[in-house]
């Protein structure tokens, strides 16, 4: 068990060592490292940019995967299994691959190397979690009420919005949220589309810990491991990350 | 079509939706995947085909495929995506048998699901960082045993395959615990009772009743975390300071180095059919399985 904390326990506590190298246990008690990446008009740059890829990235997820999983849920139809695996494939398949696939295309048409490259394969990358955690809110939605609107008149427009709505708030957010944190964490398939000016954080992480492994690495990784624990938090708080983790749809299979 | 007794699986109770509502609805999902994922892939193994000229050809499959380097290469990662399964199943099987049989309380389990899914919410770089620091030659690992004196120089354990299988186990070890957790949980209790009952010890309980029936959440866990393994690049590139080759690796050399597209678009066809092998002997299994059941 302590070792799926350990290495993370690690990086924060060398995150606050005051020696200019890399030390742990930490000597000494210091925010400097945490102050010089705040000060270091790239890093800052960076954030920017997966913040709105990651935002742009999950919005779309939402506006393409709810209404793909409502009608997995609500709608049976022969391409169903097909078309459901296509949508999931990308959390099984090489990311590597479609990163490679869409700098390929992008060159092809001309937009590679551009925010635009980057935003469209992270829409793939993200959409099938949205997919997921709505597909297993949806499947928790207490028919009758549907049929009971309809019934009554609603078209499936007013059905979706007043009664299902309502009831997988909890599973879109969920899957929003970790649609959002899988894109914000990505390297395979943003570093194809970047440039030295459009660069993502892990990518810029990744350029660096070439380079260099010093405290300065140490403090931008511990800032997303403290994300990463709101991010978890917040998912608990929402879904209860027990059914999150384990009743998905992926891992009930 | 049939407008009362609908079964419950897969559609049919709720919502009615009508064939025009379902179609408006997949229409973005549909088109954008068309776009930006089928498209792209397509292309991809359209250029696998091509000369550096144009015009068709197999030789840069034929020249992948009997290359010894690129060759080894792929070995390597299937060889190393095995290890780490295995040692993903032998750390991970405990646990999740922890996490459901002996973890009564629900704070517990709590916790431990948040211990489980965080590292899962940092990017790979971090989570190598972690681990360059602790098998570092200045590192913990290191340091304690020189400190204790069990060596006298530090190992050199960074920049190997040990390290590699130990970061990738670590990445991917949530994901096998939280497969095996979810079918661990419905395992029928009264089985294990009735076991006990008619004698068995508790460990050839667990043999002859638990672990058969948690079979398919071990099978499910193993294939996506090797299939991920194989496709991993980050951790190997990290941790293995580029002194192993693995097949994600000579597929990011082909775009950053050599500048060879066409080697890079047949390498990557191979990776996916690989991985989409994998994938389907599980689709496959997990549907007989499926029609045993019920």
């Amino acid at each position: 068990m302590l070792y799926l904390a350990f290495p993370l326990l690690v990086v924060i506590a060398i995150s606050f060592t005051a020696t200019e190298y890399l030390r742990f246990p930490p000597q000494g008690l210091t925010l400097r490292w945490y102050w010089q990446v705040l000060g270091d008009p790239t890093f800052i740059e960076a954030f920017i940019v997966s913040g709105e890829l990651a935002a742009a990235a999950t919005a779309t997820a939402l506006l393409l995967g709810v209404p793909a999983a409502l009608v997995f849920a609500r709608k049976r139809f022969a391409l169903s299994r097909v078309l459901s695996a296509l949508f999931l494939s990308p959390l099984v398949l090489p990311t590597i691959v479609l990163g490679v696939a869409i700098l390929q295309y992008a060159s092809a048409l001309g937009f590679a190397r551009s925010f635009w490259a980057l935003f469209v394969g992270h829409v793939v990358l993200v959409t099938p979690y949205v997919i997921r955690t709505s597909l297993a809110s949806l499947s928790g939605v207490e028919p009758a009420h549907e049929e009971a609107a309809q019934d009554l008149g609603a078209t499936p427009l007013q059905t979706f919005f007043l009664i299902t709505l309502p009831q997988i708030k909890a599973g879109v957010i969920a899957g929003a949220l970790f649609a959002f944190i899988n894109s914000w964490i990505n390297v395979e398939v943003s570093i194809f589309n970047s440039t030295a000016q459009l660069v993502t954080i892990p990518v810029k992480l990744f350029n660096y810990i070439q380079f260099n492994i010093d405290p300065t690495l140490a403090a931008v990784s511990a800032a997303t491991i403290y994300i990463a624990i709101l991010v978890v938090v917040a998912i608990d708080l929402a879904v209860g990350i027990e059914r999150a983790a384990v009743t998905s749809p992926e891992t009930r299979r | 079509m049939r407008t009362d007794a609908r079964p419950v699986e897969q559609g049919g109770e709720g919502m009615r939706l009508t064939s025009a509502n379902a179609a408006f609805l997949m229409l973005g999902p549909i088109a954008f995947f068309v776009l930006f994922f089928l498209a792209p892939f397509g292309l991809l193994v359209a250029e696998s085909f091509m000369r550096p000229d144009g015009g068709v050809t197999l030789g840069n499959y034929v020249s992948v495929l009997s290359d010894g380097y690129y060759w080894n290469a792929l070995i390597n990662t299937l060889l190393i995506s095995l290890w780490v399964t295995v040692v993903a199943f032998l750390l991970g099987y405990p646990l999740a048998y922890f996490i459901v049989f002996h973890v009564l309380r629900p704070w517990g389990r709590r916790l431990i699901y948040v211990l489980l899914m965080t590292p899962l919410f940092t990017s790979n770089i971090v989570r190598a960082f972690g681990w360059i620091v602790i098998l570092g030659r200045r590192g913990i690992v290191n340091a304690t045993l020189l400190a204790v004196g069990l060596i006298d120089r530090p190992l050199d354990i960074l920049y190997g395959k040990l390290s590699i299988v130990i970061g990738l186990a670590y990445i991917l070890l949530p994901i096998m615990v939280l497969s095996i957790c979810s079918v661990l949980q419905t395992v029928d209790r009264s089985l294990i009772e009735a076991a006990r009952d008619l004698g068995a010890r508790p460990s050839r309980a667990f043999v002859a009743v638990t672990f058969p029936l948690s079979l398919p959440g071990v099978v499910a866990g193993s294939i996506i975390v090797f299939a991920l393994s194989v496709s991993a690049y980050v951790i190997p590139s990290i941790l293995s300071g580029g002194r192993e080759m693995v097949t994600p690796i000579l597929i990011f050399q082909q775009y950053a180095a050599t500048f060879r597209p066409d080697i890079g678009a047949t390498l990557s066809v191979v990776l996916l059919a690989v991985t989409l092998l994998l994938i389907g002997s599980y689709l496959i299994l997990f549907e007989r399985r499926l029609r045993a059941v019920g």
